[in-house]
């Protein structure tokens, strides 16, 4: 999102300058505020949450949980012989699946509304409605209309096909896949334009001078140039599919059926329903292991600083 | 339509090409959005039944969703507790992002690396230690924090005080300095200067910076269903709560959550509209020229 964003960059390099000026009279104070925040509700709450994962946490030992037993690695040991592995295959292919079946559409959408005409603001309104409508009412939706009875069934009868259950079983992992296409795509959409408006004016006219048709031009000058932010895009979306609560949890309640029991619904059934805050809190950190290496990437990736590239300013 | 050449050069589809992928992605998005509103305008047992297109249109819906669920307890919940997280976060994250961007110090490439990272931590790995503050903060200060709006607040802003923070980052650092120099050369103080020259310069960022602070309260259900009590739920869970309990009971008032749910879109819609330039400028900046 905004994290690919760097407005403009204008004023010349003046390092020198304004080197003895900063460096003397830094207003580190400012940061107090947001900082002892941070640290209170962020980093804390990360450290006990590895403590917890190392101690026998449950609804009992909670009131007096600085008394709760330390187990080392109990918690991450049963995790695996409570589904986690099931799950972590759940999740994975899930985003997986659901960033490549996201890319296509979300490049097309950005290929047909790069060209000026008449009506093209309101079809760009219309491709940010599912990006816009929030998780929960988009996953309420999907729930009513997939409903055995439901408008979608109903449909496939008209066409001789027999719907079944889609938010119990097997079916109901592929109403996840399609939801979550349904509601992702414009984030792939949006960061697609945004590159392609950064192909210059003279790349298109070179190209048409050449005379080259539609598709070597598309694939040898213009999705070139899409490569990087697309790739980008895919690791932030897949951050966001494997972290997607809401969309589970909405469409099929918990505990999710086996098909659907991706990472965050196991890891709050385990806390909040099994209350076995212990066991939770290790699956918790080993979902973080999963994204680690998506995240890192990404970290890698993204420009964090001003003065990181080539000294600008 | 005008053709010039300079148009004509930057097409990259063949025009049959254009027309059917535009159409096909409208009716893709349009398809479940006109569902919502033709469920509303429904009879419960129209939509029970699989009607795309209502037998009966009515508004009936709209009234009786009020004593239905709770949902104008949720509605006001949720404005409350995401206005306080919008403003504290947009600025705080502005005071955070200014010294971030501007000096330089030990630790400062940690927390900006910390600041991206952050936006990616699963939800659920947060929100079992919060929890577990919250509720012995409960045991051993007697205090209560579980089920009050303020604990929802103080947990929003794990999430939104870090994205505000960044929005800001990225933000301030595309604006020239000559000003605060000028301001700094005359003998302004730096509060002076963050109050006189970056807030009025920065407050289309700031205002972007609120809003997703805004809809990251808006949209949570993670949070809010373990944190709150009935009279604090927000309008997330309301509807979540809600929807839930329809599949058991006799007849399912669909129609009636259909209402509900554009009622709860219908905040965060307003909100694009209002700020739709900034909102997507805010997301495609720099990559436009």
């Amino acid at each position: 999102m905004t994290t690919l964003a760097p407005p403009p960059q204008k004023a010349p390099p003046q390092d020198v300058r304004r080197k003895g000026v900063t460096e003397r009279q830094r207003p580190l104070w400012l940061l107090t505020p947001g900082g002892l925040l941070m640290v209170l509700i962020i980093l804390i709450p990360l450290v006990l949450a590895l403590w917890i994962s190392l101690i026998d946490l449950d609804q009992y030992t909670l009131r007096r949980w600085v008394e709760a037993p330390f187990i080392g690695l109990g918690n991450y040991v049963e995790s695996f012989s409570s589904g986690l592995l099931n799950s972590i295959w759940i999740s994975v292919s899930f985003s997986v699946l659901s960033t490549i079946a996201t890319v296509p559409i979300g490049i097309a959408a950005a290929l047909v509304t790069q060209n000026k005409y008449r009506g093209r603001a309101l079809v760009r309104a219309v491709f940010l409605i599912p990006y816009v409508l929030p998780s929960f009412v988009v996953a309420t939706v999907w729930r009513t209309m997939l409903q055995p009875d439901g408008v979608v069934n109903h449909w496939l009868s008209q066409i001789g096909i027999d719907g079944g259950l889609w938010l119990s079983g097997p079916r109901s992992y592929w109403a996840l896949v399609i939801v979550e296409i349904w509601a992702a795509w414009p984030f792939i959409y949006l960061l697609s334009l945004a590159a392609l408006q950064s192909v210059d004016h003279e790349v298109h006219e070179a190209s048409a001078v050449d005379g080259a048709t539609w598709w070597p031009k598309l694939r040898r000058v213009i999705l070139p140039y899409l490569r990087g932010p697309v790739l980008l895009a895919c690791l932030l979306a897949t951050l966001n599919h494997i972290n997607n609560f809401t969309l589970p949890f909405v469409l099929f309640g918990a505990p999710a059926p086996d098909d659907v029991n991706v990472m965050p619904m196991l890891v709050y059934v385990t806390s909040f329903q099994s209350l076995r805050f212990g066991l939770s809190a290790a699956m918790a950190v080993l979902s973080l292991v999963l994204i680690a290496i998506p995240l890192f990437i990404y970290l890698r990736a993204v420009r964090l600083d001003v003065h990181e590239e080539g000294g600008r300013r | 339509m005008s053709t010039t050449a300079s148009a004509e050069a930057t097409r990259l589809l063949p025009r049959w090409m254009l027309v059917t992928i535009t159409a096909l992605l409208c009716v893709m998005v349009l398809v479940p959005v006109a569902y919502i509103l033709l469920a509303s305008l429904n009879s419960d047992v129209g939509v029970a039944s699989g009607e795309f297109w209502p037998s009966s249109f009515s508004l009936d819906s709209y009234s009786r969703i009020w004593t239905t669920a709770d949902l104008s307890t949720g509605i006001v919940n949720s404005l409350i507790v995401c206005a306080v997280t919008a403003v504290a976060s947009a600025l705080l994250g502005t005071m955070t992002a200014y010294v971030l961007v501007r000096y330089t110090f030990f630790g400062r490439l940690t927390i900006l690396r910390g600041l991206v990272g952050l936006q990616s931590i699963p939800g659920t790995l947060m929100l079992l230690p919060v929890f577990v503050l919250f509720s012995s903060a409960g045991n051993y200060l007697g205090l209560t924090v579980i089920g009050t709006r303020w604990g929802l607040f103080l947990a929003y802003l794990t999430f939104a005080l870090p994205f505000s923070t960044w929005v800001m980052v990225t933000y301030l650092r595309g604006l020239p300095r000559e000003l605060e120099e000028a301001a700094r050369t005359e003998g302004a103080s730096t509060i002076v200067i963050l109050w006189r020259i970056i807030i009025p310069l920065s407050l289309p960022a700031i205002v972007v910076s609120g809003i997703f602070a805004f809809l990251l309260g808006w949209n949570d259900v993670l949070f809010a269903s373990v944190l709150t009590r009935p009279e604090t739920h927000t309008a997330a869970v309301a509807l979540q709560i809600f929807g839930s309990q329809q599949e058991g009971g006799a007849l399912p008032v669909y129609s009636q959550m259909m209402a509900a749910a554009l009622i709860c879109a219908a905040p965060v819609v307003l909100l694009y509209l209002a700020f739709q330039r900034y909102l997507v400028g805010g997301l495609t900046a720099g990559g436009v020229k």
